[in-house]
């Protein structure tokens, strides 16, 4: 033991060298900032004057703020990673920051008065949602820590796509909300290091005290529980207390994403062991961190101009660094740890029950073509009216449908893929991608519906090459494939807000495709659609025997001759592609995907086969419904059809989830 | 400066007609025509020829305020998603579009024949296109002298304006939009703001690149560069932002500030067409001679 300690010391000295490198890089850099500030176009006398205004209210104030803010998002990562044992969770992860976004943004827009009253009260109400709801989802399957990252992202994709429609239904909010979703450090009084400083030392000494309870929270739940420790309250305080701090930060500089998540990691690297180190550690690097990265937007900028506002650039740092994380992730699904809920429920029902199910689809889908909202109210749609109506409800009705088509089957095909029932296909991040496509060929390409498609398609296959060569690699398992996904979808959803806080025309444009709409599918995309319907799920029916025993695990897999690793690559190839193609047609972010697959379970369709073509029926069915309420609730306004499906399916979900979680113990 | 994406061959003959002074069909002036655009329904209701349906009249009152939509333009939902359904059983002859809306363009032509504009373009100044565009419409719908007169009484109004302004024009402006309480995002001379300051004899003091007409979002700090231009506000102002300001002691030791240079003007398009201009060029001139007379 003392030999161990003496190693640590050892280890400790020799990074200490690493430790005044790191900090003297971040002193250089803010000195940088300091001498190159752009000279005043001023009389000397008032030059003198705004100079010290500048220099005093202004570059000082921001860079105490990336200290600040730093060291907070440092603590509060450690401690959400001590809390829920968990070496990839963070802010940014657990969607408190995009919880407190959608918070920010309802109320902006519909509620002035709440901002004004308290801006910080209404960021705590929207962060703390969203970790109630990412830990709901969780808590019965014991907080596993890819799983509950995993539904982090998903929430915080929801919350975005939420955000987006509400401003575009506000379209003049774009820029304020848009700058604070970047997250940017700009100041121009002492106000923000006044509210957070006090927050940062009670935290701290908070921190201090639960020093005993954090020692033991990383212990074993039953060993720390016959130490005495009352594991419940203990957890809770701890997560109380980085929720509030990161919180805080949220509502005063924005989303500020992967600081929580990078500084612990790099900690740990420079060898801190113990919760006493981690506490110094964490909070220190965190804040030369945001300082570093704030002070490199600023150099790498023009006169006033900040390269990229500092929250977009840490996530582009982020991304990859959650990759390189990755391998430290403990394997805590075993091969044979498959989730309980995917056993054959006895009751499980035939093919045949399928038949009314496809009556039903047609039913709504006839529905839809024959009623709707006009001038004069509702009515129905015949003869001439009909045929006039058709090429514009037709094109949207396929499209629609075979989003959700693609989309059930790209959603079973990660479940059974990864065994992990929160996978879905909008975690790969192939459907981000196709928003920087956009962005390019936006900015590239002369304007035209040529570009739009151009740049989605090529976005969303070129993040798919990327992710095929990823899963390509041997030690790649299926987990890790997800967390690539979603470090991937991360970086290209922090370029796409970055071109959006530019609040230009392109961003109206990528705030369109955002909240996704199938509004605009003609012929082209319908056909596009079923094509793609017919190209992807037939040779899926070919491949049931892959989908039934890759969730048994890889041993058992390669025992029953399974090439597993050949295998997984074609079948997450197919999710890819199908994910690809829907994200053209509804945009990126519906749980179609994630919730097909469910609801074809629940109804009782447990094999492979049964559940993949009823997840097929089911999610052309719900995006259906969804796209001809989403035209008809608020006419002649129209919802997004992504969001409205995620409106109606996530709540169910969540319902199911903890439902299901609670029956299997 | 106009895409000829609808009828080019019909467009180039009408051309030739208005070259060579003829008369115009009589039956284009009762043409029902729709527009998925705000520039070009705020040039059309100035025209006298409303269209028959419009999207997001709601926003459009608010923001664009003039000039007033009639009641009987139908809305059609969202600029982003316009409503095709309601657009079609508004039964246009002709479908006004713009650049902003290309990836929608074949939905339209389904509907009518679509002329598109495309007044904002990245690095190109609308002032021009906008004119342009006001002729057009007016060649189209048969209303040119209509369209001719408009433009000349704008010209006017700005040469009107630049006199009263004259006694001021040694200070700059810079047309700022607030994002919060610490950003904000400015207009260039590639904005429509921008064109306006020019013609009513001002200089723009946000004197840096802007691509597409505006640059954001910008740390408010950068304003002390420009500590003796008129900073011209324009809405919508977020909710809560004047009062964090207004206790900001970088904000309160500003010199625009201290000496009563701030101008808070109504809300305009930013990316309007003429009526915004002229709604611009007013607006400010008022808010500069009222600010000049509370100085005294």
């Amino acid at each position: 033991m003392a030999e161990l300690a003496a190693r640590t010391r050892r280890q400790l000295g020799a990074r200490s060298g690493i430790w005044a490198l790191v900090a003297l890089a971040a002193a250089a850099l803010l000195g940088a900032v300091v001498m190159t500030r752009p000279s005043l176009p001023a009389a000397p006398d008032l030059a003198r004057i705004l100079e010290s205004i500048l220099l005093w209210h202004s570059l000082m104030p921001r860079a105490v703020t990336a200290l600040i803010c730093g060291a907070a998002l440092g603590l509060a990562g450690m401690l959400f990673q001590r809390v829920l044992r968990n070496p990839i969770a963070d802010a940014s992860t657990l969607g408190i920051a995009s919880g407190a976004q959608l918070a920010l943004t309802i109320a902006s827009a519909y509620a002035p008065a709440l901002i004004a009253f308290s801006r910080e009260g209404v960021a705590q109400v929207g962060a703390l949602a969203a970790v109630v709801l990412v830990l709901g989802l969780n808590w019965r399957r014991g907080l596993d820590p890819m799983t509950v990252v995993l539904s982090g992202m998903v929430v915080s994709l929801v919350a975005a796509a939420a955000s987006a429609t509400v401003i575009l239904a506000k379209g003049e909010y774009v820029l304020s909300l848009f700058i604070w979703g970047a997250g940017s450090l700009n100041q121009q009084s002492w106000d923000a290091v006044l509210a957070l400083a006090p927050r940062l030392a009670l935290s701290a000494v908070a921190a201090t005290l639960l020093m005993r309870p954090l020692t033991l929270l990383g212990l074993d739940e039953d060993i720390a529980r016959g130490l005495g420790l009352t594991l419940h309250a203990a957890r809770l305080a701890v997560l109380g207390l980085a929720i509030w701090l990161a919180a805080s930060v949220t509502a005063e500089v924005g989303v500020i994403g992967f600081v929580g998540l990078a500084a612990p990691a790099l900690a740990r690297e420079l060898g801190a062991r113990t919760p006493r180190q981690m506490l110094l550690a964490a909070p220190a690097l965190g804040a030369m961190l945001l300082s570093i990265t704030d002070s490199a937007v600023q150099l790498l900028g023009s006169g006033f101009n900040d390269l990229a506002p500092t929250g977009a650039a840490t996530a582009l740092i982020g991304g990859p660094l959650l990759l390189w994380l990755m391998r430290r992730v403990p394997p805590t699904q075993s091969p044979q740890a498959v989730d309980t809920s995917w056993r054959p429920d006895r009751q499980a029902r035939s093919l045949v029950s399928l038949v009314p199910l496809a009556g039903l689809i047609l039913a709504v889908a006839t529905l839809g073509l024959v009623l709707g909202r006009g001038p004069q109210g509702w009515g129905w749609a015949t003869g001439t009216l009909f045929w006039d109506l058709l090429p514009f409800r037709g094109p949207r009705l396929a499209a629609a449908g075979a989003a959700g088509a693609l989309l059930g089957a790209a959603g079973c095909l990660m479940q059974r893929l990864t065994a992990n029932p929160l996978a879905g296909p909008e975690v790969l991040g192939v459907s981000s991608g196709g928003g920087v496509g956009l962005l390019l060929a936006l900015t590239f390409l002369p304007t035209g519906s040529f570009a739009v498609l151009a740049g989605i398609a090529g976005g969303s296959l070129a993040v798919l090459i990327v992710m095929l060569v990823f899963a390509a690699r041997p030690s790649i398992g299926p987990q890790r494939l997800l967390l690539a996904g979603i470090a991937m979808g991360a970086l290209c959803m922090a370029v796409v807000s970055t071109a959006m806080a530019q609040g230009d025309l392109r961003a109206y444009l990528l705030l369109v495709w955002l909240s996704g709409s199938t509004n605009r599918a003609g012929e082209i995309e319908a056909w596009t659609g079923l094509m793609a319907c017919i190209a992807l799920v037939v040779p899926l029916l070919l491949a049931i025997r892959w989908l039934d025993l890759l969730p048994l695990g890889e041993a058992t897999s390669r025992s029953l001759g399974l090439p597993v690793e050949r295998s997984r690559l074609c079948l997450a190839a197919m999710a890819a592609l199908a994910t690809a193609v829907a994200s053209l047609l509804v945009g990126p972010l519906s749980l179609i995907g994630l919730i097909a697959p469910h609801l074809a379970r629940v109804a009782g369709f447990a094999g492979s086969r049964d559940q993949l073509l009823a997840a097929i029926l089911i999610g052309c069915g719900v995006m259906i419904l969804a796209d001809w309420l989403a035209r008809l609730v608020v006419f002649p306004y129209q919802v997004p059809v992504g969001l409205f499906a995620a409106l109606i399916g996530g709540p169910y979900l969540i319902w199911l989830l903890n439902r299901g979680g609670a029956r299997n113990g | 400066m106009i895409d000829h994406t609808g009828h080019p061959t019909r467009r180039g003959a009408l051309a030739l007609i208005g070259a060579a002074g003829m008369p115009w069909p009589a039956h284009a002036a009762s043409l029902r025509v729709a527009t998925v655009d705000w520039s070009v329904l705020e040039t059309l209701v100035a025209l006298g020829c409303p269209p028959v349906a419009a999207p997001e009249l709601r926003q459009f009152r608010e923001i664009a305020v003039e000039p007033a939509v009639p009641e009987e333009v139908t809305d059609l939902g969202l600029r982003g998603t316009v409503n095709f359904e309601l657009l079609l059983l508004s039964r246009p002859e002709l479908i006004l579009s713009s650049s902003f809306y290309v990836a929608s363009e074949p939905r339209l032509r389904h509907i009518a024949p679509v002329e598109s504009f495309s007044v904002y373009a990245p690095g190109r100044p609308p002032y021009d296109p906008a004119v342009a565009m006001t002729q057009a419409i007016g060649a189209r719908l048969g209303v040119a002298a209509a369209a001719e007169r408009y433009i000349a009484e704008t010209e006017a109004q700005f040469a009107v304006l630049r006199e009263r302004l004259k006694p001021l024009a040694a200070r700059a402006v810079i047309p700022v939009n607030l994002g919060d309480a610490r950003h904000f995002r400015v207009f260039g001379d590639d904005s429509l703001f921008g064109e306006v300051l020019k013609r009513l004899g001002l200089a723009n003091a946000w004197t840096d690149h802007t691509s597409y007409s505006a640059m954001a979002p910008i740390g408010l700090e950068a304003l002390v560069r420009v500590p003796e231009a008129h900073i011209a506000l324009i809405p919508p102002v977020p909710p809560g932002a004047m009062e964090i300001l207004a206790r900001s002691s970088f904000w309160n030791a500003l010199p625009n500030l201290r000496e009563g240079r701030l101008l808070r003007i109504g809300s305009i398009n930013p990316y309007g067409g003429l009526p915004a201009a002229r709604r611009f060029a007013r607006l400010l001139t008022e808010a500069m001679i009222a600010a000049e007379a509370a100085r005294g």
